[in-house]
Formats: C-alpha cells, sequence, structure tokens
C-alpha cells in the first residue's frame, strides 16, 4: 500500500474523523466553530482533526464565509484507495499465476 | 476494503499449502523481498492469514483458502485494510460529490 493511500486509512481509522467525515457528507462543508457545537470535543481537538485529514488529502478549502475559514471534501479524495485496489488486483493476479507455475513445476 | 482473487492449480492442497507457508516456498512466486511477512493464523492445509508490510507501506492482511477440487486445488486470496470503509464513503461520495 502506498504512502498516500496509508495516510488515507490512518486518517479514517480514528473514529471521531470518520464522524467529521460523515458531518462534511452530509453538510457539504463545515468549520472549525461549526464541528465544535457538534462534536463532544473542543475546538483544538476539532482543528488537529481537521488538519490530519488535510494531510490525508481528503480536505480543500471551501469559499469563505465572511472570516471564517470553511472545508469541504475534495472530490478525488479516494482516488489513492481506489488505485490501491486495482494495484492489489493486478498485483494478486501475476502472484497467483507464480504460484500455479512453482507449484506446477514441483508436483 | 478488500480485493478477492482465485486460481486453480494441479496440484495437491498440501502441496499448494508447502509453497505459502515456508519462507522457501515462497520465495518460489512471491517476489516481494521488501515485505515483512508475519504469519497470524494456520490451518494446514486450508486456510492461512497473514500480516505484511514495509517501511513505506501501511500493513494489509492476506488471507488464503486452499480448497481441494476434482483436478487439484482452488486457491483464494483476499488482501485487505483492516478499519477502511470504502464502499460506504464511495457510495456516499458519489452522492454528494457526484
Amino acid at each position: 500500500m502506498s504512502d498516500k493511500v496509508g495516510l488515507v486509512f490512518a486518517a479514517l481509522a480514528d473514529p471521531t474523523r470518520r464522524r467529521v467525515v460523515e458531518t462534511l457528507l452530509h453538510d457539504g462543508v463545515t468549520s472549525v466553530p461549526s464541528l465544535t457545537s457538534v462534536l463532544p470535543i473542543s475546538r483544538q481537538a476539532v482543528a488537529k482533526h481537521l488538519a490530519a485529514l488535510d494531510h490525508a488529502g481528503l480536505l480543500e478549502r471551501a469559499p469563505a464565509s465572511g472570516r471564517e475559514v470553511r472545508y469541504q471534501l475534495r472530490g478525488d479524495a479516494l482516488a489513492p484507495a481506489t488505485v490501491w485496489l486495482q494495484n492489489a488486483e493486478t498485483a494478486w493476479e501475476r502472484r497467483l499465476a507464480r504460484l500455479k507455475g512453482a507449484v506446477e513445476r514441483g508436483a | 476494503m478488500t480485493i478477492r482473487r482465485e486460481i486453480e492449480i494441479e496440484a495437491s492442497p498440501e502441496e499448494v499449502w508447502e509453497a505459502l507457508v515456508t519462507q522457501e516456498g515462497r520465495e518460489q512466486w512471491l517476489e516481494e523481498p521488501d515485505r515483512d511477512v508475519h504469519i497470524e493464523v494456520v490451518e494446514f492445509p486450508h486456510r492461512l492469514v497473514w500480516w505484511w508490510g514495509s517501511d513505506e507501506e501501511a500493513a494489509t492482511r492476506v488471507e488464503f483458502e486452499v480448497v481441494g477440487v476434482p483436478t487439484g486445488a482452488r486457491v483464494i486470496v483476499t488482501e485487505s485494510a483492516p478499519g477502511f470503509p470504502l464502499a460506504r464513503l464511495r457510495a456516499r461520495f458519489a452522492g454528494v460529490l457526484a
């Protein structure tokens, strides 16, 4: 699994961050203040989780509303995971073909 | 998220098993020298589970099922990255972001 998809996995392994993503899926955009009002965690913790999602390439800045910084999900956020799936399938097709060759030669 | 692939091999499940469970066996076909294999479940000769990864790559779980068939053995492999609800997220992404 590549670095990129590893970051996505790590980001979504955390239940609070999955809730943030769920909120974004529902609301489209969010911000530190609006997440702080719905999640039972501090403003600092919300900012930290948003930073982790951003680092994983899942977020982008949404058009600002007044002075509030707002975030939305990137449309291609899951692309690394999709690439992983395709690569893993191809890799196992090749490995299984080699396994078959090796075992049948030895049998 | 999980992928699944299978193949039929003209050899007994026990012969296939040797190629999966031993280091010497795997060297004949796996060709992944950078990945460390940590075997988790060994149920001779039908089910083997390992975790693997490398310095650059997060760990994934690989499970083999080896089933006897009239012509030899069928090997079914699944590789999964735990804790990643991709299908659910993808379905919802598609609805919101399409």
